[in-house]
């Protein structure tokens, strides 16, 4: 009875009415987000009108009037009268603005060069490859000096000949790894141990297992480069975007460690150490980059003995890795900072050393939190790669530069420029978006609400 | 009491290991080595250096500064003449860096608040073209842009068919030619006047924040502050005479006559810096918008304060702390890369210094040394200024 009565009065709301139509869909939406008010539509109506300005013409000089096939630039500008773009430029160049001057029956080894790198770096977008973190450092570590010995060629040296005979080794360790974690399901190490039955060996003797496959392996290696025979191709004749991205790659690989280094030592407790790192930083990141080529160009052959007489691509390089490792360690910084200092105490307290407190925890956080900053850093230090143009480098932008300066291709300078555009545009673009990916993958959890 | 003697180590007997771990022991070690290190390297450096300026026969030291440069430059915003020093050469160029990043500054900064507060638009098309820009600029190296621009104002007309407006500005394919102003006699007078009214707006405000603070009544020191800076000049300007007249540019022959010009790189180097670093100040401007959360809004209005109000005073102050640093920083962005000059031939410091000035001379560390020191001295005085600033609107946090 009772029960009765009180569901019977009991509030039961009446289902809700449907929004006003004109709030929802895409009335809604239009109402919402361009015809809000008077101004608004104003607004709206202009911004269509520009960007039809815009594509408009975009769509007439690149296309429309643009011409595809033509031997000289005097041809283009007879065909469509400088109203269009000259795209049979970029074809005509396009070997010279990749490249530069390396020749080109020499040039696979640039390509299988940075085939190899994509290669290596492959397993981090692999989920269930284990132990990214070495993947990623040995090919950090090592890469270059394979590089160095594919790109110059020659007699390399001894040096460089061990080098590049350990990444190779590295290599084909780092996809046996991949392959033995897809089909197997373990990692390299354990299956090596496994096979040669050290398993219920001591925990201590599974590295000599390890050192004993990597030392095989490198004398594999290290006969397969002895046999190899390449031809030497200076560095003053590299180019193109390979020249960039040679410069601008080994800046960022130099970048983090670097950077991470000074850092600590601009918040170090010791006096020497702490200034030492400050002015160094301070005196770099004050000053444009353009002086610190010029100074590396100008300055440094005089800081060197006399006998001694470097690459000018050397000397560049060396000034780009010291501007980047200048920022990078702002940014470090910023992140060490944001690391809450309960952090610190607790790894103390749990009777860490300093580098391991460093490495375990507090790196990881910072490094996270700085994501965005980090990526940042690289796109900009790979758009301020250009300015090695300014010393004469053969960079994209000066073969661009180039290409109009040649007879029969005088005044063509406008399209290579936005050729070269678009390709950074691509590049900084491709960055800026993986980092965002990184940031909502791996970058939360800590600081973020 | 002996007993207790026994129990306490004596300092003389610490094992090697332990002095080895001892913390203040491995700080003092580290650190001479790398003082040492330092040291080492520097003196090899230096050994070098004199060693190949012997070699080659170089000569070093200031004297050079006082010798004549020999060469012309381009355009300049202080007088120069072919016959002056170098040192005169230095200034010229820090002038010339100086003139093109003031102007840069000023537009980036308003521009970018524009399209900062554009990005945030509730307007879907004004949002996205914001963005657009923002894309497109920021992933394009600047010297592209500056290239890029140098190359199209090339096909500006000649000056016989320039753009004109009202008569008194012209741009042609030489650069753009503006009236310059002639001040006449008593000119010094409105100067004086706008120094006078900012000293006395500034007093106005320190007395009626004061007064406010004390009794609560409000007076509108904003409008007088105005009106005195503005006004006080204006009266003195009319009480004068009006001794200000106009020297305006005109067509003689193949060129522009009279005016004042700039040339055609520096118009180009002035659009590529603002177009570039507009988008890292609007990126700063909305970050700092989106940084005050809406409850300080809401708190501000269930207080009663009115828009304009809570704007004013809750929502500005605090998206200002996180602004302003981005923002100087930005500045001094500008700064640096208006050397990047070099690219088209506008005579910045770098340009007349570094490299036509170091290839005449020789002088290769002293003119480094001292481009260096320009642009630290720039760039620590703004830091400096930023770091106090911080200090100011930090939250105190433990």
């Amino acid at each position: 009875m009772t029960d009765a009565t009180q569901s019977d009065t009991a509030f039961r709301p009446k289902p809700s009415l449907p929004p006003p139509a004109n709030t929802v869909g895409v009335v809604g939406w239009l109402r919402k987000n361009l015809f809000g008010g008077p101004i608004d539509t104003i607004l709206t109506l202009l911004g269509v009108y520009l960007l039809y300005l815009i594509v408009q013409f975009a769509v007439e000089y690149g296309i429309i009037n643009a011409v595809w096939t033509a031997d000289t630039y005097r041809e283009c500008l007879d065909i469509n009268l400088g109203e269009g773009a000259c795209w049979a430029g970029i074809g005509a160049w396009f070997n010279s603005m990749m490249y530069g001057r390396y020749p080109d029956e020499e040039q696979w080894r640039v390509n299988l060069g940075g085939i190899i790198l994509l290669l290596w770096l492959i397993p981090f977008w692999l989920p269930k490859v284990t132990g990214k973190i070495q993947v990623g450092m040995s090919a950090v570590l090592t890469f270059p000096f394979l590089a160095a010995s594919m790109f110059i060629g020659g007699d390399t040296g001894i040096f460089l000949h061990v080098m590049a005979s350990i990444a190779l080794t590295l290599f084909v360790a780092v996809w046996l790894h991949v392959a033995a974690c897809y089909v197997l399901g373990r990692s390299l190490p354990e299956l090596l141990i496994s096979i040669t039955g050290f398993t219920d060996k001591d925990d201590r003797l599974h590295k000599y297992v390890l050192l004993g496959a990597f030392a095989v392996g490198f004398v594999i290696a290290l006969i397969y480069h002895m046999s190899w025979d390449l031809v030497e191709v200076q560095t003053t004749i590299w180019g193109g975007l390979f020249l960039t991205l040679v410069i601008s790659g080994i800046g960022i690989a130099s970048a983090l460690p670097n950077g991470i280094l000074l850092a600590l030592g601009r918040r170090s407790k010791m006096p020497v150490i702490r200034v030492f790192c400050t002015s160094f930083i301070e005196l770099f990141r004050s000053v444009p980059l353009i002086t610190i080529l010029f100074m590396a160009v100008t300055m440094m052959p005089l800081f060197l003995p006399v006998e001694f007489n470097p690459p000018k691509l050397a000397m560049v390089i060396v000034a780009v890795c010291i501007f980047a490792a200048a920022y990078m360690a702002e940014t470090v910084r910023g992140g060490l900072q944001a690391v809450n200092k309960g952090q610190y105490e607790a790894a103390q307290s749990m009777g860490l050393s300093f580098w391991k407190m460093m490495a375990l925890i507090v790196m990881p956080q910072a490094l996270k939190l700085m994501i965005p900053n980090i990526v940042g850093s690289f796109m900009g230090l790979m758009k301020d790669t250009t300015l090695v143009s300014i010393i004469g480098l053969y960079d994209i932008l000066l073969m661009g530069k180039a290409a109009g300066q040649n007879p029969s291709w005088l005044g063509f300078h406008t399209e290579p420029l936005l050729f070269t555009a678009s390709i950074f545009f691509v590049l900084c673009f491709a960055m800026s978006k993986y980092s965002q990916h990184l940031e909502r993958t791996i970058g939360g959890g800590y600081g973020r609400r | 009491m002996s007993a207790v003697d026994k129990a306490v180590p004596r300092r003389d007997a610490r094992s090697i290991s332990e002095i080895v771990n001892d913390e203040r022991f491995r700080s003092i070690f580290y650190q001479i080595i790398v003082a040492v290190a330092v040291i080492w390297t520097a003196q090899y450096l230096i050994t070098n250096t004199a060693e190949n300026l012997q070699a080659r026969g170089m000569s070093t030291g200031f004297e050079f500064l006082s010798s004549t440069a020999g060469f012309s430059i381009a355009w300049s915003i202080i007088d120069y003449e072919a016959g002056d020093t170098y040192f005169h050469v230095y200034l010229v160029g820090i002038a010339n860096t100086l003139i093109v990043s003031f102007f840069a500054i000023i537009a980036t900064t308003l521009l970018g608040f524009v399209v900062g507060v554009m990005r945030l638009s509730s307007n879907f098309v004004v949002a996205q073209i914001a963005s657009a820009y923002v894309e497109v600029m920021r992933n394009v190296p600047l010297l592209l842009h500056i290239l890029f621009w140098f190359t199209l104002s090339s096909a500006l007309p000649s000056p016989k068919q320039s753009l004109g407006w009202l008569d008194s500005f012209f741009l042609n394919n030489r650069g753009l030619y503006v009236p310059a102003p002639v001040p006449g006699d008593g000119f010094d007078i409105v100067i004086i006047m706008v120094l006078i009214g900012i000293a006395v707006a500034y007093g106005v405000t320190v007395w009626a924040t004061k007064r406010q603070m004390a009794t609560g009544q409000r007076f509108p020191a904003f409008w007088t502050g105005v009106g005195l800076v503005v006004g006080l000049p204006l009266l003195a300007f009319f009480a004068l005479g009006a001794p200000l007249t106009f020297d305006y540019p005109a067509l003689k022959g193949f060129n522009f006559q009279g005016g004042a010009d700039v040339p055609r790189a520096f118009c180009a180097l002035l659009f590529a810096l603002v177009l570039y670093h507009t988008v890292f100040m609007a990126e700063a401007v909305r970050a700092g918008i989106l940084s005050v959360s809406h409850g300080q809004t809401e708190a501000s209005y269930s207080l009663g304060l009115k828009p304009s109000w809570t704007l004013r005073l809750v929502v500005i102050p605090q998206a200002m702390r996180a602004v302003v640093p981005p923002m100087i920083s930005n500045w001094m962005n500008v700064v640096k890369n208006s050397s990047l000059a070099i690219a088209i031939g506008y005579p910045d410091l770098v340009a007349v210094f570094m490299q036509t000035s170091l290839n005449q001379s020789g002088h290769a560390i002293e003119i480094v040394a001292m481009v260096m020191l320009f642009y630290m001295t720039v760039s620590l005085t703004i830091s400096a200024a930023l770091n106090y600033y911080n200090k100011l609107v930090q939250i105190k946090e433990r």
